[in-house]
């Protein structure tokens, strides 16, 4: 298989270069993973993040021949040749294939993302119909991996004020969370010219998202609560 | 980014950004064209109200308005306009439906981009076959 | 930018003042379809009618708002230094405003 990695050391490179490597596979290589950590016994200095290696940590989010993903749940013999890495989209890249998600977490924090309840605690737990806890369905389940938020445009144009697909996924997350008494104050943070309502509903979020989840369909529920909310 | 990192590489950091290399799924073609599109018609607006202006005016104008769409450049134009209206209201149509929760998801949304697509470029074809 | 224009009031504007030009673009084809001007006179007679010149002025309005929403949504995106934006949207605005002011003079008043 030949691959064409995207390639930056801040010691010793004043550019970014693609390098290529050629690698036989072998039949325990299913996942693009698999692949790329043999890789690393031809050249030990390719450098890229890996955890779980079985798509919940988000660590190893790049960018695969055009589209983001994770390596470790993209089937490595679906992919074309020369298979094209590279990091994701728009955020500084700090090594390789390692980019800097500064900017990312920020934007997530801004929102809130834990529950606020004032109440005095209950005995045991704050209750939650089957229902209700059916609400949080495709929402709980972002592993912040950040390739919603760099295939994004209007993340790409306003990264330091648009929320991004990621944040806003769980701003919804606490806003429909009915153990959750801010929906008021989450909903007005989000009413500004850019945090919300830069999104133009591209969907680059949802074809790219590699747990399934939706985010410009909970950017449309957000806005229609603010509609119901003014009227 | 804590200062120890700061203090080696604050001066590199590269961003990977050729959007000539990154995927444009087509719900992606059909937004950006929305937006191109909605360029041109407000550049239009002017000479619009210009010809409606005219064509009001008194039989000469109304003559006048009528002479330029002889004109092929000017019949060229309004295929182009014909072709930004007809892919913006559509992409209008599929915003709005995806506002209300139609269409939203991925295997509908992409349906519905190719259909706005192409229904834009059948339009304009629509609107040579009669201009040209 | 301030509150004071919040996101939901111009996306509001925006998808509103698209419903109406729709429907208006919708009913105009079918009247041309259906009953096309020949001359000046018909065309003119048509266009001054108070019905037809009061709806048209409300979708030269809903234009104005729609384009002014979506331009200024464009600006925003790309344009990042504050100086220029801000120039950028007010030339927006002026604009706009002229062009409100000169469908005026053409659909509500006894001009032309």
């Amino acid at each position: 298989m030949r691959l064409s990695i995207f390639r930056f050391n801040p010691e010793q490179d004043e550019k970014p270069y693609m390098q290529d490597y050629e690698i036989e596979l072998e039949p325990t290589d299913q996942m693009l993973l698999d692949v790329i950590l043999r890789l690393k016994i031809q050249d030990d200095t390719l450098t890229f993040r890996k955890s779980c290696r079985e798509g919940v940590c988000g660590s190893d989010a790049m960018n695969i021949n055009g589209r983001n993903g994770l390596a470790c749940i993209t089937v490595v013999r679906e992919l074309k040749e020369p298979v094209e890495l590279r990091p994701l989209p728009s955020f500084p890249v700090i090594r390789d294939l390692v980019v800097d998600m500064t900017q990312f977490f920020k934007q997530y924090h801004s929102i809130k993302p834990y529950l606020i309840n004032d109440e005095s605690a209950p005995e045991k737990e704050r209750l939650q119909s089957p229902e209700e806890r059916k609400k949080l369905d495709g929402l709980y389940e972002c592993i912040l991996c950040g390739c919603c938020t760099s295939q994004c445009p209007s993340s790409w144009w306003n990264p330091d004020k648009f929320v991004g697909p990621a944040g806003l996924l769980q701003a919804y997350r606490f806003i429909i969370d009915s153990r959750d008494q801010a929906t008021q104050e989450r909903l007005d943070d989000l009413n500004d010219p850019y945090r919300l309502f830069r999104c133009r509903s591209i969907m680059n979020c949802t074809e790219v998202c590699p747990k399934d989840l939706a985010p410009s369909r909970a950017i449309e529920k957000i806005r229609l609560m603010m509609v119901k909310d003014s009227l | 980014m804590c200062i120890g990192d700061m203090a080696k590489s604050k001066k590199r950091r590269p961003v990977f950004f050729n959007l000539a290399q990154i995927q444009m799924p087509v719900g992606a073609l059909t937004s950006i064209t929305h937006r191109v599109t909605g360029i041109l018609l407000a550049l239009g607006i002017p000479f619009s109200v210009y010809l409606l202006d005219l064509s009001l005016q008194g039989p000469q104008g109304y003559a006048q308005v009528i002479a330029w769409f002889d004109k092929f450049a000017f019949r060229v134009a309004a295929i182009v306009l014909v072709w930004a209206l007809a892919h913006h209201l559509l992409a209008g149509i599929r915003h709005l439906l995806g506002d209300i929760d139609i269409g939203s998801e991925l295997p509908a949304a992409r349906r519905s981009a190719w259909i706005v697509n192409l229904g834009g470029v059948a339009v304009a074809l629509l609107a040579a076959g009669v201009l040209l | 930018m301030r509150k004071a224009v919040t996101g939901l009031r111009a996306w509001l504007v925006q998808r509103i003042s698209a419903v109406y030009m729709l429907l208006f673009i919708l009913l105009l084809l079918f009247h041309f379809f259906l009953d096309p001007p020949h001359a000046y006179l018909a065309w003119h007679g048509w266009m001054k009618n108070p019905g037809v010149s009061v709806a048209t002025f409300v979708f030269f309005s809903a234009l104005l708002l729609h384009a002014w929403v979506g331009v200024r949504d464009v600006v925003m995106d790309y344009v990042h230094p504050l100086a220029l934006r801000v120039s950028a949207l007010v030339l927006l605005g002026f604009s706009l405003m002229a062009i409100a002011a000169w469908v005026v003079r053409i659909l509500l008043t006894e001009y032309g």
